[in-house]
């Protein structure tokens, strides 16, 4: 009778489920508007300050209806993706990222802050609010990647390659999970939110060896555009994983708490 | 099947975002919700921050002129032509004794250099060698009275529909050791792209903050009535007034 019925779990507290999806909203705003701040100035440049000698990225226009992108000194013609886009008023022109993906989506640079700051609080006082209740009813352990799983995650991921038949013994989440929790959430969103703080004239006035440290101004700016691609990885790998490993279950779990055990 | 259908409602959820957004982003009870970041952003950072100052081999020799390029009107021209010897910075307001220095004057007082980065709200950076006067002595020379709040700039450029160019600092702000009226850019006198004769320099905030081609230092108690009220230019133009992020 008991197999009959499936057995719920109660798997994600309410805060974690708000924060998650409050994240979500966050994250896809933040992309999208950041992307309209950096189509005002569509080069990044490994250096304090501007430095077209030190440029590893660079989305123009060299002509008009011709979009190319620069990367490491190499040129690929990019028309209608990057450099020469739609502009969100029915015609295309000089803008490195399409108006499809930036927020808003004509140019709007003004625009475009209002929505980045209000966000970036946003996801900051989330992340705080999650880690904190996470940190105090004990669950964070679960979560952080520690020694005694690093010889577990090959194991882990040969048998998601179907070379195993059984995963290795684990808790909540497996090794694989534990590593890309703790990448995301205690490497890479921190180092996002502090580059881009390091970017900004008043930050560095107070704090100056944060934006050294990331090797000034522009650099600061390098490296938190290459936190959002590896954000980007992880939302897509994350997605993934969601829609193949039983997608109504998975999303049941993050709205209602609930997770069906077999 | 049900994961093409995910990933497509995924995909055309996130291509929405634009055209979305960009009906969201005129609607004025939202545009002042998402602003009531710049409060917190200013309480975060607040003003007493030095910026960093740079060595002489730092300095970009051909500093990359922001905002406006040379003004085109008669009445700026006509200053130029004569190598700005009508020039009179006006300074005036909520003060006790209003005052209006001529160029020979404001090269008598002590001049301050910085070799400071500046930052644009566009997303480049360029280092520049500024030598000038310090905005305080010049404060401390009109005696601001106990109601002045604020100091506006207004300056010599019309953007074509009549509207000249005006900046604003709040007391604090404008008495920092960093905020400079600068003469000179890179050993040289100003050049007209660069804000001749005299243009602001707030290292400690970005590059619209630092006015060019200014005639005019108002102090003033509220900035409500000045243009649209927001404090600036481009802070009437959707821009924030603290300018620190």
């Amino acid at each position: 009778m008991g197999s009959e019925t499936p057995r719920q779990v109660y798997r994600y507290a309410l805060l974690t489920r708000v924060s998650h999806w409050l994240w979500v909203l966050a994250f896809v705003v933040l992309v999208g508007s950041g992307l309209q701040i950096f189509n005002a100035s569509p080069n990044l440049d490994a250096s304090d300050k501007s430095d077209p000698a030190r440029r590893v990225l660079a989305i123009t226009a060299p002509a008009q209806g011709v979009g190319t992108t620069t990367l490491f000194g190499h040129t690929f013609v990019t028309t209608g993706w990057l450099g020469w886009t739609g502009d969100g008023l029915g015609s295309r022109g000089a803008h490195a990222f399409g108006a499809w993906l930036t927020i808003p989506g004509y140019q709007d640079l003004a625009g475009g802050r209002r929505w980045h700051f209000f966000f970036a609080w946003i996801a900051a006082i989330c992340w705080l609010a999650w880690l904190i209740s996470t940190a105090v009813k004990g669950n964070l352990k679960e979560m952080i990647l520690r020694p005694g799983d690093l010889p577990k995650l090959w194991p882990m991921q040969a048998y998601y390659l179907k070379l195993r038949k059984e995963p290795p013994p684990h808790g909540i989440y497996n090794p694989l999970q534990k590593a890309a929790y703790t990448a995301v959430g205690f490497v890479i969103a921190p180092l996002v939110v502090l580059t881009g703080l390091a970017l900004s004239p008043g930050i560095d006035s107070i704090a100056k060896p944060l934006t050294i440290a990331f090797g000034g101004r522009q650099f600061a700016r390098l490296w938190h555009f290459a936190g959002m691609i590896l954000l980007l990885g992880f939302f897509a790998i994350h997605t993934f994983q969601v829609a193949t490993q039983g997608v109504v279950n998975q999303m049941r779990s993050m709205i209602t708490g609930w997770y069906r055990v077999q | 099947m049900k994961r093409r259908l995910f990933l497509a409602t995924a995909a055309s959820a996130l291509a929405g975002c634009g055209p979305v957004s960009s009906a969201l982003n005129q609607n004025e009870t939202l545009k002042r919700i998402l602003a009531a970041a710049e409060p917190l952003n200013h309480r975060l950072i607040g003003t007493r921050g030095l910026a960093r100052e740079y060595r002489d081999a730092d300095v970009d020799r051909h500093f990359r002129v922001n905002g406006f390029a040379t003004p085109s009107d008669q009445h700026y021209m006509d200053l130029a032509a004569d190598n700005y010897a009508g020039y009179r910075l006006v300074v005036d307001g909520a003060v006790e004794r209003r005052r209006a220095f001529s160029l020979p004057e404001l090269q008598a007082m002590r001049q301050q250099v910085q070799i400071t980065r500046h930052d644009c709200v566009e997303g480049w950076s360029a280092i520049g060698k500024w030598s000038g006067v310090s905005l305080a002595a010049v404060l401390d020379a009109v005696e601001p009275r106990a109601d002045a709040r604020y100091v506006v700039f207004r300056c010599m450029d019309d953007d074509g529909t009549g509207n000249l160019y005006y900046e604003s600092l709040d007391m604090h702000q404008a008495r920092h050791p960093q905020a400079l009226l600068a003469l000179s850019l890179n050993d040289a006198p100003l050049d007209p792209d660069h804000g001749a004769p005299l243009r602001l320099r707030v290292p400690t905030q970005l590059g619209y903050k630092s006015a060019k081609w200014i005639a005019r230092i108002e102090v003033v108690g509220t900035l409500a009535t000045i243009y649209a009220g927001g404090g600036g230019y481009w802070e009437d133009r959707g821009y924030e007034w603290y300018a620190g992020i």
